[in-house]
């Protein structure tokens, strides 16, 4: 099948003027300006497949949004090329706008002065939507984010949560099969986020859209994410699974089980160590590169031992990407 | 056919919205006028302390703030959001407009409606009421012509130099100070036969900013004072001509400049 998102050799630089500490350095600066290329984004390559949601992750300035505005049409890459849904976004920019939906959680994309529902009325126009097909796919998100307990209030009057949800259903209105969400839940309480979450998880699942989405938020890309992109200085310097990543980055799980008998051998498992052992109490951890993720470790202990207890011990996502960014620097 | 449906529509809610507050409605009506006061005292004194200015007479001088002001109004009330085009493209506003399926020149134009033009509109008609009624001129339908031509000719040029203001602003944010400071300019010497001032800062206005041409052209070719200008007449006739093909220039250079945009915030 046809990847919905095609990414390929994708790059863009900026040219900027280098600031000059100092009084001198700034009159130096505008008599003699010196300009310097900023590789914003540098050879990045990857696809995602159709209902994939993929998690473009990295540390702030890697060039996430840069790669986003790309895709979307806002920017037009200085090299490399990049298909969305089949079409070049900054080549048909209009033809692109149709297939996609965007979602960037810093700014709205609804008329301020103008209650939500009004804006979302003029994306039904704008996209040539039949009002039959508007209807019911406005109370389907209605169901779901819970829209018209504050729709009839102008954007300017919204809050932050109430803003985004409803930037989420007009991104979604004219159904796109591809959208993009530039840190959708920044800034959000728990209780809204988790919803956002669950609207998004729907929207894969049960719609079948891509979603490219860029989050500081681990437990949103626990939550979502199948495959995880992360980028660095420009640079792609993985794709791979969730447990993948764990396991390059953040193997660091035990599985803390009790033996049924104290006196019985414990037989060495391919990629899991033992660690410690005090009686029929008995620790296992990751043993070397190809050692197993934490559910498969559990599964071959209980399918090779006989337990009466057992639990798990992981380090989170955040621990496990914090590594993963010190490991990138460090490259 | 649909394009202009949703242009109507947005136009039409975004008025509703403004009028929904009341005061604010109102304000902004009364800085539109307010705002047109210098051409307002410049005409009162033009008409009770003089016969007329640089060879013509009072009443053909106030033909040229009533053509401007007509011009401007109309140009605030159909393309204005192009002035302070600078704010929009400062709070990524361009940013989103470009994920839609419609020109971001037309989007920034239904950004939000111009209640000021109510107020600009209502003193521009009142001038050239006032003007038209003193003008006596054989008012023949080619000169009727000839005069909406005019205006709308200094519409698109004023239209023209914000658009070429709004098209620098996708790159150097600071280009939109510029545009207050046209705006200034064109309220300051819009309104005089520019054959009054000095011939260097005449020459300025007629080839380095084309002040001239939105109405002190027009009018003179109007008024029979064409040959005096100190520009060919062909080309003082042209300008409503001028004003559309430097608006069909400055909107080439705008979607050349959004095909460089490198956005904001990185």
């Amino acid at each position: 099948m046809d990847a919905s998102i095609e990414v390929h050799g994708l790059s863009r630089t900026f040219h900027t003027t280098v600031r000059r500490p100092g009084f001198t350095g700034a009159v130096r600066s505008l008599v003699n300006p010196e300009r310097v290329a900023k590789h914003a984004v540098t050879d990045i390559t990857f696809d995602v497949a159709p209902g994939e949601l993929l998690a473009l992750l990295g540390p702030n300035g890697a060039g996430k949004s840069t790669t986003i505005k790309m895709l979307t049409g806002i920017l037009t890459p200085t090299s490399g090329h990049a298909r969305v849904a089949g079409v070049v976004p900054y080549e048909e920019r209009e033809r692109n706008a149709r297939n996609i939906g965007a979602v960037f959680g810093q700014r709205t994309q609804l008329w301020w002065d103008l209650p939500v529902r009004e804006s979302f009325a003029i994306l039904r126009d704008i996209y040539e939507v039949p009002k039959a097909e508007h209807a019911a796919r406005l109370k389907e998100f209605d169901d779901l984010l819970d829209l018209s307990s504050f729709w009839d209030t102008r954007v300017r009057h919204l809050s932050l949560g109430q803003r985004v949800r409803s930037d989420l259903a007009a991104a979604l209105l004219h159904d796109p099969p591809v959208v993009f969400l530039d840190e959708p839940t920044i800034g959000m309480d728990v209780v809204v986020k988790e919803q956002v979450r669950e609207f998004l998880r729907h929207q894969v699942t049960e719609r079948g859209r891509t979603v490219l989405l860029t989050t500081h938020d681990m437990t949103e890309v626990e939550r979502l994410a199948e495959r995880v992109v992360l980028v660095n200085h420009g640079r792609l310097v993985l794709d791979g699974t969730l447990d993948e990543i764990r396991r390059k980055f953040g193997s660091t799980w035990q599985v803390r089980a009790t033996l049924a008998d104290a006196h019985t051998e414990v037989a060495p498992l391919p990629g899991i160590a033992l660690l410690q052992r005090t009686g029929p109490q008995v620790v296992f951890g990751p043993d070397g590169p190809d050692a197993p993720t934490v559910h498969q470790a559990l599964k071959a202990v209980i399918e090779h031992h006989e337990v009466t207890d057992i639990a798990l011990d992981e380090a989170d996502l955040e621990d496990v990407m914090r590594a993963a960014y010190v490991h990138v620097e460090e490259v | 056919m649909q394009s202009l449906r949703i242009m109507w529509r947005i136009t039409l809610l975004n008025f509703r919205a403004q009028l929904e507050y009341r005061t604010e409605f109102l304000l902004m009506v009364a800085i539109g006028a307010i705002w047109q006061v210098s051409v307002i005292v410049f005409a009162t004194v033009l008409l009770a302390r003089f016969t007329g200015m640089g060879g013509w007479d009072s009443s053909e001088v106030l033909l040229i703030p009533a053509t401007r002001m007509l011009a401007h109004a109309l140009f605030v009330l159909f393309l204005g959001r192009v002035h302070g085009a600078g704010r929009q493209i400062q709070e990524g506003r361009i940013d989103t407009y470009l994920l839609r399926p419609m020109p971001v020149h037309r989007q920034l134009q239904l950004a939000f409606f111009p209640t000021n033009a109510i107020g600009d509109l209502t003193v521009a008609v009142g001038l050239m009421i006032g003007a038209l009624s003193r003008s006596e001129l054989d008012w023949t339908p080619g000169r009727i012509g000839y005069l909406i031509a005019a205006v709308i000719g200094g519409l698109f040029l004023e239209a023209a130099l914000f658009t070429a203001l709004a098209s620098a602003s996708l790159r150097f944010p600071a280009a939109d100070y510029w545009s207050y400071w046209l705006e200034e300019l064109l309220g300051t010497f819009g309104s005089y036969p520019l054959n009054v001032l000095p011939r260097a800062v005449g020459g300025f206005l007629t080839y380095g900013l084309p002040l001239a041409f939105v109405a002190y052209f027009p009018v003179a070719v109007l008024t029979g004072h064409g040959h005096d200008t100190g520009a060919p007449y062909w080309l003082a006739a042209a300008s409503p001509l001028l004003g559309v093909l430097a608006y069909l220039g400055a909107r080439w250079l705008w979607r050349w400049s959004l095909r460089h945009y490198s956005g904001i915030n990185g």
